[in-house]
């Protein structure tokens, strides 16, 4: 069942990294989990990896409130990063603002797949991983 | 006596006009005038030889005194006597009597002239007698004595007894202190100087006290160009003076009157036609006084045609029944303009009865009746207005009747107008705003208002409540007391008007609504963080068998609720903001804050080794809540100190100044900086973090910021990355 390679979370809140982590252990849902704290930390890591020639993750769960970088700035950033699986990576919004300003921004990039308000159970993941590898 | 001598007088004084008698030293006749022996002798013959005594026995004691004295001493007498004779008839006589001297020089007898003055000394007594009844006194001084003589009637005058002898400069100081004795004074030494005379009017002070008008007269007698007598006359006219005083002061008083209300006075001899006008005649009717007739013409030609006919039958009637003329008429002025006379005159009539002259005055009325007109039209405008508003409107009597409303009111009220009118505005007032409403018509009715503006609740007549916005006028009558009130009635039930207030209700709350909103989904958002990630680990927690996981689960959940804790006190805190003490506001001194939280983080300033520079005015005073203004400066040390460079130790600057109304802040740093491209406006937003440091909570400015605005300042921010930061903040002035 084990389609997906690399995942990665950026979100600052420790205990969401945490349960999260361990809900993907639980569904077996990719093989290796990248932890950033903030969109620019995650940001260098995948210039690093581009410049190695190496694939980003193709499944990102994002926060929007970060200190540093926040989602919506990562987004801008993440998008001029040329990387050949750039077009496979799917980005889900994993937040807990129930402000429909947010909301309506979703549909301004055509990268987010989702937006999931929290919190992250390992149904959501199952459903995600039924849609990807549909 | 030598028959010569004798000879001698007989011929020098037998001719004399004057009663001569001539004694020898015992009074033996020797010689006489004729007219003597026809007046004094009264005939007699063969008086020579006789004694003087024996011709005139009436002769009195004391003149045969005087005609011993004379002839054993010689001498010259002249003495005035008054004779009574049988009859009652009163004979005055002058005699001069003199010792004549034969040729050894020794004294040879008397030459005796008497004059009748019978007439003379008659005159002078009626004269006496009219001085007294005009009450004319004389009075005289004698310049080289200095002797002052005052007649009775003088010294009655002055209210002084007939024995009081006065001097100069006494009888200068019965005029009254001031105007009078400085005149008389004055008169008095010109007289002496050079001679001059007066004749004057001034006032005197009795010996009694009492104040009198005299007219004081003044002649003076030169010799060789030296005063050497002045003597005048000295007259009571106290009744004359306080009568034409009095004259005076009525005819002043009515010249004042006249000429301050421009009334023209008029005099016509009906018999002569002659028409005489004073200067006021001539202003009114515009008339140049040299062009001006004096007839009725000059009248009637300046009439407005079409009162002509009137005013001249109203004239004729007048003259024709003798009674008032009361009338008022149009004129034309040269200019063409037309003002409006009122006129009003007395018939005068001769001793036959028969209309003689006409007395009366004119004024100009001309204002007044165009007030009239104006106010004429102005009224049928207000009535008008009053019927036909589409505004409640009722004139309001002082007792709170409602004396006159129209049909607007009558429609928003539900009542007929002439169950209103019946009605008083305590009647139709919501019994809980008739409190307020007796006090307003207290003010109203004691002046202390003129006018007000209020919003009340009416009854309609179905009892249903009608609220209304009420504008109250009080009208003056001419006099300038309060005559009654006009008010006003807007009905605010109708629908625009509810209209009208929904729209700013709107806005106002629009804005409101906008940052509640924020503010909710903040809330919303934290909240839920911090209880999703709790739910998440008790459903781990249920799941979990190994001990050290649930261990660390649990550590985790209790910081899971000490975030939410701190969070739900963070939100109190920024409520506390909003719903703020702003009435704690006071003056405050920067310096002593600044200082004050500069010590209070004394240690951690210490350990960062910073310094603190302050340039700040001691007299700068900043209106706040003063904790606010310490949690403030509280957060921008903590900020400067907390992202300090850690290249360099700390610097931190405050300075201020004065802007038009407010105080400026600059707080700088030497610190980390913040790229404000990237953040801008997210400096200020709530749970913002931009460094990687382990304290930031993300909270310290926006509440900073929401302190500073909720005191009406503002706060801006300046900073260059790896330069420093500079917040400028305003605050307002004491």
């Amino acid at each position: 069942m084990k389609k997906i390679n690399t995942s990665c979370i950026i979100d600052d809140d420790d205990i969401f990294i945490y349960g999260t982590k361990r809900i993907i252990k639980e569904v077996n849902f990719c093989e290796e989990i990248l932890v950033f704290n903030n969109g620019q930390d995650a940001l260098d890591e995948f210039k690093k990896l581009t410049d190695l020639g190496k694939e980003l993750p193709s499944i990102i769960f994002l926060d929007l409130n970060m200190p540093i970088m926040n989602g919506w700035e990562f987004l801008e950033q993440f998008t001029k990063i040329e990387n050949n699986n750039q077009d496979k990576v799917i980005v889900y919004i994993i937040s807990s603002s129930v402000d429909p300003r947010d909301l309506e921004k979703v549909g301004n990039y055509e990268i987010i797949h989702n937006y999931i308000l929290k919190p992250f159970s390992s149904k959501d993941l199952e459903s995600i991983l039924k849609d990807v590898t549909a | 006596m030598p028959d010569l001598a004798t000879s001698t007088i007989n011929l020098l004084i037998k001719d004399s006009p004057k009663a001569i008698a001539v004694v020898d030293t015992n009074m033996c006749i020797i010689g006489y005038s004729n007219t003597w022996l026809r007046t004094i002798a009264k005939s007699q013959t063969s008086v020579t030889g006789k004694s003087y005594y024996t011709i005139l026995p009436d002769t009195t004691k004391s003149l045969q005194k005087i005609h011993k004295s004379c002839l054993s001493g010689g001498g010259h007498v002249v003495e005035k006597t008054k004779l009574i004779h049988s009859d009652g008839s009163i004979q005055w006589t002058k005699w001069k009597i003199n010792a004549w001297h034969n040729e050894l020089e020794l004294i040879g007898g008397l030459i005796i002239v008497q004059d009748d003055i019978t007439d003379e000394k008659r005159r002078e007594d009626l004269l006496l007698k009219a001085e007294s009844v005009a009450r004319i006194g004389g009075w005289e001084v004698d310049m080289r004595s200095g002797v002052v003589y005052w007649t009775d009637v003088t010294k009655e005058i002055h209210e002084v007894p007939k024995d009081f002898i006065p001097t100069l400069e006494e009888g200068i100081n019965f005029y009254k202190k001031g105007e009078s004795r400085d005149n008389i004074t004055s008169l008095v030494s010109d007289a002496i100087a050079i001679g001059k005379p007066w004749d004057t009017e001034l006032q005197i002070v009795t010996a009694k006290g009492n104040e009198l008008w005299v007219r004081a007269k003044g002649e003076t007698e030169l010799v060789d160009g030296k005063c050497i007598r002045i003597y005048g006359t000295f007259q009571d006219i106290d009744t004359k003076k306080r009568i034409e005083l009095e004259y005076q002061r009525i005819s002043n008083r009515l010249k004042i009157a006249t000429d301050a209300a421009h009334i023209g006075i008029f005099d016509y001899d009906i018999t002569k036609d002659k028409l005489v006008w004073d200067d006021h005649m001539f202003a009114i009717y515009n008339v140049d006084k040299k062009a001006f007739k004096g007839t009725f013409e000059s009248w009637t030609s300046v009439l407005h045609p079409d009162d002509l006919a009137k005013s001249e039958q109203i004239f004729q009637s007048a003259v024709a029944s003798s009674n008032k003329f009361d009338t008022e008429f149009r004129i034309i002025w040269p200019d063409g303009s037309i003002k409006y006379i009122k006129s009003r005159a007395s018939i005068i009539k001769d001793a036959e009865g028969n209309p003689k002259q006409m007395v009366g005055a004119n004024w100009d009325v001309t204002e007044f009746r165009t007030t009239k007109l104006e106010l004429r039209r102005n009224h049928e405008s207000f009535t008008g207005v009053f019927d036909k508003s589409n505004v409640g409107m009722v004139i309001l009597g002082l007792n709170g009747r409602l004396l006159e409303v129209n049909k607007s009111l009558c429609v928003s009220l539900g009542y007929s107008h002439q169950e209103l009118i019946k009605m008083t505005a305590l009647d139709i007032t919501y019994k809980e705003d008739i409190k307020e409403s007796i006090r307003i018509t207290k003010d109203l009715t004691s002046r202390k208002i003129s006018s007000c503006h209020l919003e009340k609740r009416l009854y309609h007549k179905n009892g249903k409540i009608v609220h209304v916005l009420i504008m109250v006028t009080s009208v003056n009558d001419i006099n300038g007391n309060l005559s009654h009130f006009i008010a006003q009635i807007v009905d605010m039930t109708s629908r625009i008007e509810a209209e009208r207030r929904l729209k700013t209700l709107v806005e106002v709350t629009r804005g409101q609504n906008e940052s509640l909103m924020n503010f909710a989904h903040i809330v919303s958002h934290n909240l839920r963080s911090h209880s999703t990630n709790m739910s998440m680990l008790i459903q781990f927690l249920a799941q979990e068998k190994g001990s050290n996981e649930r261990k660390n689960i649990a550590t985790m959940l209790s910081k899971a609720a000490e975030s939410l804790n701190e969070t739900v006190m963070h939100l109190n805190e920024v409520v506390q903001i909003k719903t703020g003490a702003l009435e704690k506001m006071k003056s405050t001194s920067l310096i002593a804050s600044i200082n004050n939280v500069k010590d209070t983080l004394g240690a951690l300033i210490k350990e960062k080794e910073a310094s603190c520079k302050f340039d700040i005015c001691k007299t700068h005073y900043v209106n706040v809540v003063p904790a606010y203004l310490e949690s403030i400066l509280l957060n921008l040390f903590t900020n400067s100190l907390k992202y300090a460079s850690p290249k360099r130790k700390p610097k931190i600057k405050v300075t201020s100044k004065i802007n038009k109304d407010s105080i400026e802040v600059h707080f700088s740093d030497n610190g980390q900086g913040i790229d404000l491209k990237r953040y801008g406006e997210k400096i200020f937003g709530m749970y913002k973090t931009f460094h990687n440091n382990k304290d930031a909570k993300g909270i310290g400015l926006f509440i900073t910021k929401n302190q500073i605005e909720a005191m009406y300042g503002t706060i801006k921010i300046v900073s260059e990355l790896d330069k420093g930061t500079t917040f400028i903040l305003n605050f307002k002035k004491e």
